[in-house]
């Protein structure tokens, strides 16, 4: 055994990835259930390294299992159900995710979802849609309403549920249909001038960037944008040594604040998760900031090249996502626009010429945007 | 599969290939490691493994007859003429290949053109012309030679080794030192691709999402560096893999960089990159020509067709052609008229080539000649103009985000750093580091699923 001394990184590598498979089979069914794992392709200890990027650590296996173990004996539900965990996402198994949010900003938002009346309609009342044109119905809805005039109020249910298939192909369902879309396109916009911005906060990923860096809008507005935001993180994200969006809203009294993220997390869950997460977001930031509007900005689609390859990130995912989240549109308060009417050709994807990587517009090219803000003012 | 710097490599092909080879008896280890060459290649060209399998045998068959006729101690002219005629049939076949496929590749769809061949063919013309140079004392066994055209650590981009080099004829013993030592330079490129090079490469895919008419000039200096940084670190990192892995199994260490950025002149940057290519084309092309030793009409002659060819073997493109008329005419001028004051003040070598060569890559870089043209206008505003929609202070997000990666890329350039690891690559704390080093390699492999591109968060 003579050989052992003369590769000793040969052995430390051997045994710290013993060590490492260990952990990553330990966690297989507890916090690495959440990673995608296919034998042939990679070692099972690359579950730990993908989870550390996600923020879970190995030590939170054996806390996963002393939470376990205690819920189980008090008779308590687990905070961990089986359900959760199936979840593509690793939000749900992140320690400390939930705890965001301040309590009392949980009570606050939804307190204003109630004096505001935002409620959620009954499932024995059928959401009125069907008479909304150009509204894609299922087939077996029975339209309630016979007048066209007619648009429903409030936050619409969704039409159906997304299915297991959809949930395990990354496909995001279309479970809420365009009516959300069609009501948010009914308000009246205004053409605004560049002043308009003066209060207003724009939140949003890295094509928000772009906006940022390559229009004159930062002369007016505050930007609190970063690449790989996601609407998990809209809420703790501190970016970039800028604060949190509490401290900006806390230091300045915006009038507007507009809101474009959801592309990349469309991997992750599905349309009822995201639509979840982005209602409590859209809720803490109207509790917050009251007086101003709220604008979702419907998430900008990809090219056709990119839309026609990729499984995740393609424009009907994109599409049944914006469809849910505009429902939250009330046009009073919150209002949804979508830029994609200013970017996209004839087949409703990102126009090949205004873009290099099929995702981001090219520098030049985010004044089309801009001028899409300008011609949307609330 | 067929990249080093993937998980499925690393952890699945690599330990199952090592134990196979090391447990089969020494007499079938080159069997074995044909076998799994054979798989490798497989894996990621199906279909063209055929035209390799042929190509194979055509020049194995060409190296027989060829040795056939050159047996006996003392050559008769007839003999000599027949195995000149021999190589030359062979290396017309191989450059017909070649070429054939590179048109296909370039005219009628890039899948035509299969995968490692301009190496592996460069490999076939080499081992026949030192055949025929009487370089081998043995006849070579055919698995020996289609061990050497198809290796797997050599089959996607080099290092172009020589038959010799190879050493067929030896056994290889299992030795527990050469397996550290081959570990420590596979580590040491597997750093260098995903902790550096994958990295500066998200600074250039920004470049380009941003579009060139966009970055200001200081971004678009800051791009040119980071792009030769990257460029070398990838290929320095992939040549140091595949060297890595072949010292594993008992093979020499074959040198293909030796710290270029710190050269003088263009001349001597590429005798430093990519040595195994520049040494192939001064065996095979340059010297046949005459090489240096005839007149100064001749000399330029042979210069303009190395680099000519240079720049077509390195892609389908005009700017592939600029770029190797750009590099051939630099060393012309090297050589006929300003090498003699490089040499006399060494700094202006330096300041020449570092300045020089980051534009050369940018035409290497950017196979759009009217993105090209963008680009150097933004390089030289003076000539190029303003730009559109220029964020002038683009420079200092990016200077922020990336200067990490700068600066140790330019540590690592200093030849003195790099020799200063290989005297002390036994000492505790550098196998720690070492160690260090691929994890965290992989811990990048696996949250972006080796491909740095694929998770870029938007």
């Amino acid at each position: 055994m003579k050989w052992i001394r003369k590769c000793p990184l040969f052995i430390i590598l051997v045994s710290t990835g013993i060590l490492f498979t260990i952990i990553g089979i330990s966690g297989r069914q507890s916090v690495y259930a959440g990673q995608e794992y296919v034998p042939l392709k990679a070692p099972v200890l690359s579950v730990m390294f993908a989870a550390v990027n996600d923020g879970i650590y190995p030590w939170h296996i054996l806390e996963q299992e002393t939470v376990l173990a205690s819920g189980n004996l008090s008779g308590e539900e687990p905070p961990q159900q089986p359900p959760a965990a199936k979840e593509e996402g690793t939000d749900s198994k992140e320690p400390g995710m939930e705890e965001g949010l301040p309590e009392t900003d949980r009570e606050a938002s939804k307190e204003i979802g109630e004096e505001e009346g935002i409620e959620s309609l009954s499932p024995e009342e059928p959401p009125e849609i069907g008479d909304v044109s150009g509204n894609d119905m299922k087939e077996g809805m029975d339209p309630v309403q016979e007048d066209p005039e007619q648009i429903p109020e409030g936050r619409l249910e969704p039409l159906r549920e997304s299915t297991h298939e959809e949930y395990l192909n990354h496909i995001s369902a279309d479970i809420y249909g365009d009516a959300g879309v069609v009501r948010a396109a009914a308000y009246d916009f205004s053409q605004v001038d560049e002043s308009y911005f003066d209060d207003a906060l724009f939140i949003g990923d890295s094509r928000t960037v772009g906006l940022r860096d390559y229009t004159s809008l930062p002369e007016h507005a505050d930007f609190y944008c970063e690449t790989s935001l996601t609407i998990y993180k809209v809420l703790e994200e501190d970016f970039n040594g800028l604060g949190t969006i509490r401290e900006a809203i806390e230091a300045k009294d915006y009038g507007k604040i507009y809101l474009m993220v959801g592309i990349n997390e469309l991997g992750r869950g599905t349309t009822e998760d995201y639509m979840e997460k982005y209602t409590e977001v859209v809720d803490t930031l109207r509790a917050w900031e009251p007086d101003a509007k709220l604008i979702i900005q419907g998430v900008m689609r990809v090219s056709g090249e990119k839309n026609s390859k990729d499984p995740i990130f393609n424009n009907s995912n994109i599409n049944a996502r914006n469809n849910a989240v505009a429902t939250l549109a009330d046009n009073k308060d919150i209002f949804y626009i979508d830029v994609n009417e200013v970017v996209c050709d004839e087949e409703g994807n990102l126009n090949e010429e205004y873009t290099f990587d099929q995702i981001h517009l090219l520098g030049v090219y985010n004044d089309l945007w801009k001028e899409f803000l300008l011609s949307h003012g609330v | 599969m067929v990249s080093f710097s993937s998980l499925e490599f690393i952890f699945r092909f690599l330990p199952v290939f090592l134990i196979l080879y090391y447990i089969v008896p020494c007499k079938y280890r080159e069997i074995a490691f044909l076998a799994g060459s054979l798989i490798f290649y497989a894996v990621g060209e199906p279909v063209f493994i055929l035209a390799l399998v042929a190509a194979t045998l055509l020049n194995y068959l060409f190296a027989t007859l060829s040795w056939k006729v050159g047996e006996g101690f003392e050559l008769h002219e007839w003999q000599k003429r027949r195995r000149k005629q021999f190589m030359i049939r062979a290396v017309v076949m191989d450059v017909a290949i070649l070429t054939v496929f590179k048109l296909l590749g370039a005219f009628v769809d890039h899948s035509l053109l299969p995968l490692g061949i301009s190496y592996y063919i460069f490999k076939m013309i080499s081992f026949q012309v030192d055949l025929y140079r009487k370089k081998m004392w043995e006849k070579p066994k055919l698995k020996n030679v289609a061990l050497y055209f198809m290796m797997f650590p050599q089959a996607v981009s080099g290092p172009i080794m020589r038959y010799h080099e190879g050493e067929f004829e030896l056994s290889k013993e299992w030795d527990a030192e050469q397996l550290e030592d081959g570990l420590k330079y596979f580590i040491l490129g597997l750093g260098m691709k995903v902790l550096l090079a994958d990295k500066l490469a998200i600074l250039w895919n920004d470049l380009q999402m941003i579009g060139f008419q966009s970055i200001s000039t200081p971004l678009a200096w800051l791009g040119a560096a980071g792009y030769s940084l990257r460029l070398y670190f990838d290929f320095w990192g992939y040549s140091l893999m595949a060297s890595g892995i072949l010292v594993m199994l008992g093979y020499n260490f074959i040198e293909n960089f030796n710290h270029p950025y710190a050269s003088k002149s263009i001349s001597e940057f590429y005798r430093r990159w990519h040595i195994t290519l520049g040494s192939w084309f001064r065996d095979y092309v340059y010297i046949p020509m005459g090489g240096s030793r005839c007149g100064r009409g001749r000399l330029f002659l042979n210069l303009a067709v190395v680099w000519l060819l240079t720049g077509i073997w390195h892609g389908n493109g005009v700017n592939y052609v600029i770029w190797g008329v750009v590099l051939g005419v630099l060393i012309i001028g090297e050589k006929f008229v300003y090498g003699k004051y490089l040499d006399k003040i060494p700094v202006l070598g330096s300041l020449y080539v570092l300045f020089l060569i980051p534009l050369t890559w940018v035409v290497f870089a950017i196979t759009d000649l009217k993105q090209l043209g963008v680009y150097f206008g933004r390089l030289f505003p003076l000539i190029g103009g303003a730009g559109i929609s220029v964020n002038q202070q683009d420079i200092i997000r990016y200077g922020q985000n990336y200067w990490i990666y700068f600066a140790a890329g330019i540590v690592l350039c200093i030849p003195g750093v790099f020799r200063f690891f290989e005297k002390h690559k036994k000492n505790p704390a550098a196998i720690l580091l070492l160690a260090v080093v691929f994890w965290y390699s992989v811990y990048f492999l696996s949250s972006s699923a080796g491909n740095p591109f694929m998770y870029l968060n938007f």
